[in-house]
């Protein structure tokens, strides 16, 4: 047994020319970091105004039904009752579900839904009735006495039972909430050439983002009759939907994002928003609302579940010369972001890997299950779960060794992957995978009945948004008169150190220390809107933007100084609060000198740009060929497990996860990310679903949604590989994501490995293990 | 949110339970609270009264006498871990309080909270079935002490009337030759429910012949249960791998597990075997 060799070697990588810089790269102390460390950071449900009312969401407990009764007059007039909203008080604003007519698509019925339910509900946790009062316990009572009846509707639980004819129909008009196809080549032919016809099903379940934080908020009427609502969120533009929602002019909502204890795409959603604004509007009151981890856990988005089925012809040699694959997704009982997240999966689907024919299909299907979104890789850990394991199945079909098929078909610079997008970064694929698997070292030997295997798993993901939604981002930057330096930008901080990366690059381009910048984020009203922060898109998006703000002012700044040392611009720097002439540094003059120089002669020292991700236009969904995303991040992760044969325990040994991210802005957020993303990512490999029972959910609690301790793994170790090759700022690629993606299918792969018999489900328990080895025996 | 509750604080024992008889129904010792506040929160449970215990002196302390270790109901978990008496007399005490939640919560569960919670799970249970515990139940009118085994009666019920406190588990120091060993099986590394959880300790003479075996399990069964026929077929003769793998079966026998969230039935009788013949092998040595 053991698919794999027990010593891998890489080779050195490819020579690069990435000059030394004074603050990038550097693994400095994010300027988030003490309040954090010390309990300053005023989070969303950290924050209190006088006078402020306390909300809570009265919720469907069936899946499927229509409400017959709905009576909240007993609620309504229980003492310290401020106010009880159901649809019949709302405006007819819908809450958008959906980007409508940015997928190609027509606006889905279902994507425009209530914000609270009128007649119908369509699964556990709609949102029903909004009660707000005095204190909590108020708030709490009145839920108690809101009396409504239903009458229970047939449910379907399954997206495949859902794709049925006579199924019962979520919402109208069918149960298709989007379809997405990839035709590439010439699929019948290159089948025909093929050697060996290998086929698979992989299923991937609900998963649970488990932040630290849930959802919340508090939002107040002010003076100049604007709704402000200051709340955890990864998205301030929503305050446009929020709008509509409320029925207000857009310039009358205001978010003010807070740092977020943890987004994952749970919160890329509008959750507390419509409701504290429609709360503090008809109570001229703050109000606050917090959801308690049942109710986040239970009302909130999931991770999709897929199912997919690949089947890849090869020849004899390793090489894929066909590939045809189908993704079933469960969208849930709402459409979301649910077009998107199946768009990148299919556009992953095939993996990083150079396939002449290729037929993808995807469909994303409503249930009467919780609705499906965002969640941190967007599609690409479950497209990444079969097409890796799938690697490993030909690799075993042709008895070669895994990393030698992966080589053969790895896509490089200048190849097209599946929808014939140009490849134009550095790909180092069999860099990241022979690192890791290097890494690895010596494999340790079986104990008996515990067996040793490794495995590894290479993925391509994408980061920045879908080209055909036309993103932008805004930065500003400016320097003080003292030199100091003040940053403007809508980017929502989720932890990741967005706005640290923001202060660093600025103290770079203008050489001041970082602790010399001072960034102001997240407020829809008062920073430059900078877009989401999702999509591993915001340090190549506003990273950008406020390089290109910073190297503006920078401009203003020498060509003054120019004058002052009678020297060519290109001839001075900037550095520790400094300008300085490059070939005699001793004739210098300090930045706050300069600043006022600049001032007293009317000169800008502030500078707001506007970066622009490249514009495409729609692609035709019924073949996706042309360019979907502005670029791709490559690495991967191995790992080596123990898998106890006769109790089916798993014992993740040695982890490692190599990534080419471009260039690090702070090398510690960089290894930061990959950590807690190969965690998350492990989890789901080992331990998390969230179960549902015909619509119900089993797991609303962190005792039964186990994620991981910090005893279950060791440390995934970091390799942090800088190709510059990247179109963020300094050659920077993203992160975020793509450090979960690979995780779990590198887990798969080394159980497979250990124990000799492929697992085809997340996630990977004791008794799967069990069960798999039956089947062997 | 939590309910409404009254807080009562008594200073001596006697106090406390003068409280738990006065109180009207609904009323609640609450020790480290791990067990009941989560249960209120959840709605499970709506005490009106709480008694707080965990303060009182004649509950607290680890002490060896009379040939017994006695521990005092609301030591906690990480007490337990750092009393060198337990892990040198109950070493298959000490591994239970070692794999049992995560340091936070050791530091508030008592033992005699996990034990008076009658979980099917509880983790202190196996290990204190197979050290042949007792446990003291004190009420205004005395005390008796009452072997575990007959303490629990089911799925959290025990013979602890509510106007009685758990006072104190004893349980004879084990003799040198005595060996054992607790293995829990749960979904993660830390902070996991048990699956299932075998506890062992056996007695084996210079002969090689066993004079005593005790196994119990946990979350296999209503109530953490001893594997009396397996303890039988194991008492007077060696341990030979044929006989513990037929031992171990038995264990697995004794068994009546449900499906739930976290494993089937099926797998519960599996591991409660493997566990089993491995403890026991591990003794042999
Ligand atoms: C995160 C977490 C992880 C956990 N992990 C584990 C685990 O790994 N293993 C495990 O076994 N348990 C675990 N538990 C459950 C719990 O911590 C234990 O059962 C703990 O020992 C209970 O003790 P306590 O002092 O907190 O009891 P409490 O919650 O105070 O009380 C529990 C019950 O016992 C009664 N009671 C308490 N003391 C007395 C007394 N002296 N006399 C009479 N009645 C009394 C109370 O009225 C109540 O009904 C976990 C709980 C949490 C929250």
């Amino acid at each position: 047994m053991g698919l794999y060799k027990s010593k891998y070697t890489a080779k050195p990588l490819p020579p690069v020319d990435l000059p030394e810089l004074r603050v990038v790269g550097k693994p400095l102390r994010r300027v988030d970091a003490l309040a954090k460390a010390v309990g300053k950071t005023v989070y969303a449900g950290d924050f209190s105004m006088p006078g402020m009312l306390y909300a809570k969401v009265f919720r469907s407990t069936v899946p499927s039904a229509r409400i017959k009764r709905l009576d909240v007059s007993k609620a309504r007039a229980l003492p310290g009752v401020a106010c009880v909203l159901t649809a019949e008080d709302l405006p007819d604003g819908k809450l958008v579900t959906d980007i409508p007519g940015q997928t190609g698509q027509k606006v889905r019925k279902g994507s425009l839904t209530s914000v609270l339910a009128r007649d119908r509900v369509r699964f556990v946790g709609e949102p029903i009735a909004l009660v707000a009062a005095e204190t909590l316990e108020i708030a709490e009572k009145a839920l108690e006495m809101i009396e409504i009846e239903y009458e229970e509707l047939p449910g379907v639980f399954d997206p495949l039972e859902a794709m049925k004819p006579g199924a019962p129909i979520v919402y109208e008009p069918d149960n298709i909430v989007a379809r997405w196809k990839i035709r590439k080549g010439d699929v019948h032919a290159g089948m025909a050439e093929a050697d060996l016809i290998i086929e698979n099903t992989y299923r991937v379940p609900f998963v649970e983002h488990a932040y630290l934080e849930p959802e919340a908020g508090v939002a107040w009427v002010d003076e100049r009759g604007v709704i402000n609502i200051r709340v955890s969120t990864q998205v301030v533009e929503h305050f446009r939907s929020i709008a509509k929602a409320v029925g207000v002019p857009q310039n009358k909502i205001r978010t003010i994002g807070t740092m977020v204890g943890g987004g994952f795409g749970g919160k890329e959603d509008i959750t507390v928003e419509i409701f504290l604004a429609l709360l503090a509007k008809h109570t001229q009151r703050p109000v606050k609302l917090v959801y308690t981890r049942e109710e986040s856990m239970m009302s909130q988005s999931k991770r999709h579940p897929f199912i997919i089925t690949h089947r890849t012809g090869v020849k004899r040699n390793g090489r894929i010369v066909a590939a045809e694959i189908d993704l079933v997704a469960d969208s849930g009982a709402y459409p979301y972001l649910s077009p998107y997240v199946l768009l990148y999966a299919v556009v992953m689907a095939t993996g990083p890997y150079r396939i002449p024919n290729v037929r993808v299909d995807g469909v994303a299907v409503a249930t009467n299950n919780p609705f499906t979104s965002a969640f941190r890789g967007f599609g690409g850990p479950q497209a990444a779960f079969a097409y890796e394991q799938q690697m490993d199945a030909i690799a075993e079909a042709l008895g070669m060794d895994p990393m030698e098929v992966r080589r053969i078909n790895y896509l490089r610079t200048g190849d097209t992957n599946a929808t014939g997008q140009v490849i134009e970064s550095a790909a180092w694929l069999e860099e990241t995978a022979t690192r890791a698997l290097e890494a690895l070292g010596e494999k340790e030997p079986d104990r008996g009945s515990v067996k040793i295997g490794r495995g590894v798993a290479s993925y391509f993901q994408s980061y920045g948004r879908i080209t055909w939604l036309h993103d932008t981002s805004r930065a500003w930057v400016g320097v003080e008169l003292d030199g100091t330096v003040v940053v403007r930008s809508g980017v929502p901080d989720l932890g990741a150190g967005q706005v640290n990366s923001l202060a660093q690059i600025t103290a770079e381009v203008l050489g001041v220390p970082l602790d010399q910048v001072t960034v102001y984020s997240t407020d829809s009203a008062l920073t430059p809107l900078a877009g989401t922060s999702t999509a591993t898109r915001q340090l190549y998006m506003s990273g950008n933007a406020v390089y290109q703000a910073a190297s503006a002012v920078r401009k203003v700044l020498l060509d003054r100084a120019s004058k002052h040392f009678e020297e060519d611009p290109k001839d001075l720097d900037m550095a520790e609060g400094r300008i300085f002439v490059k070939h005699n540094p001793e004739q210098s003059i300090s930045l706050a000198e300069m600043a006022q120089i600049c001032a007293a002669e009317g000169l800008p020292l502030s500078n707001l740009a506007l970066f622009r991700a490249p514009f495409t236009d729609p692609l035709d969904p019924e073949n996706l060929q042309g360019r979907v995303f502005p670029d791709f991040t490559f690495g991967a992760q191995a790992v080596e497990v123990a898998v106890d044969t006769e109790t089916g325990e798993i014992t993740l040994l040695k982890s490692v996860a190599c990534h080419d991210i471009g260039r690090a802005i702070n090398r510690a957020a960089v290894e930061g990310q990959i950590e807690g993303g190969s965690s998350q990512g492990l989890g789901y490999a080992l331990l998390e679903e969230y179960v549902m029972e015909e619509g119900i959910p089993k797991t609303v609690t962190l005792s039964e949604y186990l994620i991981p301790t910090s005893m279950d793994f060791p440390p995934t170790k970091a390799i942090v590989l800088e190709s510059g090759s990247g179109k963020g700022p300094f050659g920077a690629k993203g992160i975020g994501e793509p450090s979960l993606t690979p995780a779990a299918a590198a887990v798969a792969n080394a159980v497979a490995d250990a124990i000799g018999v492929r697992i085809h489900e997340l996630p990977i328990t004791p008794e799967k293990v069990l069960e798999a080895l039956k089947r062997i025996k | 949110m939590l309910p409404e509750f009254e807080l009562l604080m008594p200073r001596t024992l006697s106090e406390a339970l003068e409280m738990l008889t006065q109180a009207r129904e609904g009323v609640a010792p609450i020790a480290g609270g791990t067990n009941l506040v989560v249960d209120m929160r959840g709605g499970r449970h709506r005490p009106s009264v709480l008694v707080n215990v965990a303060g009182l002196e004649e509950l607290r302390g680890i002490r060896r006498e009379n040939g017994h270790v006695v521990i005092g109901a609301t030591t906690t978990v990480a007490e337990l871990l750092e009393e060198p008496l337990i892990a040198e007399a109950a070493p298959v005490l000490w591994s239970a309080a070692r794999v049992f939640a995560n340091p936070l919560v050791r530091n508030r569960a008592t033992v005699g909270g996990n034990l008076a919670d009658a979980s099917p799970a509880a983790d202190t249970a196996p290990p204190l079935l197979v050290l042949d515990a007792e446990v003291q139940l004190t009420s205004k009118e005395g005390s008796r002490w009452v072997p575990l085994d007959e303490f629990f009666l089911g799925v959290r019920q025990t013979l602890r009337q509510p106007d009685e406190l758990l006072t104190a588990i004893r349980f004879p120091v084990p003799p040198s030759g005595a060996v054992g060993g607790f293995y829990k099986l749960g979904l993660r590394k830390a902070d996991a429910i048990s699956v299932a959880s075998v506890a062992v300790v056996v007695e084996v003479g210079e002969d090689g012949t066993c004079r005593k075996a005790r196994i119990a399990m946990g979350a296999v069964a209503p109530r953490p249960i001893r594997a009396y026929e397996a303890e039988k077929l194991l008492e007077g003769r060696v341990l030979t791998p044929e006989l513990v793998a037929e031992a171990a079966h038995l264990c697995a026998e004794a068994t009546s597990p449900i499906d739930d969230i976290r494993a089937s039935a099926a797998y519960r009788k599996h591991v409660v075997e493997v566990l089993a013949r491995r403890l026991l092998s591990e003794e042999r040595r």
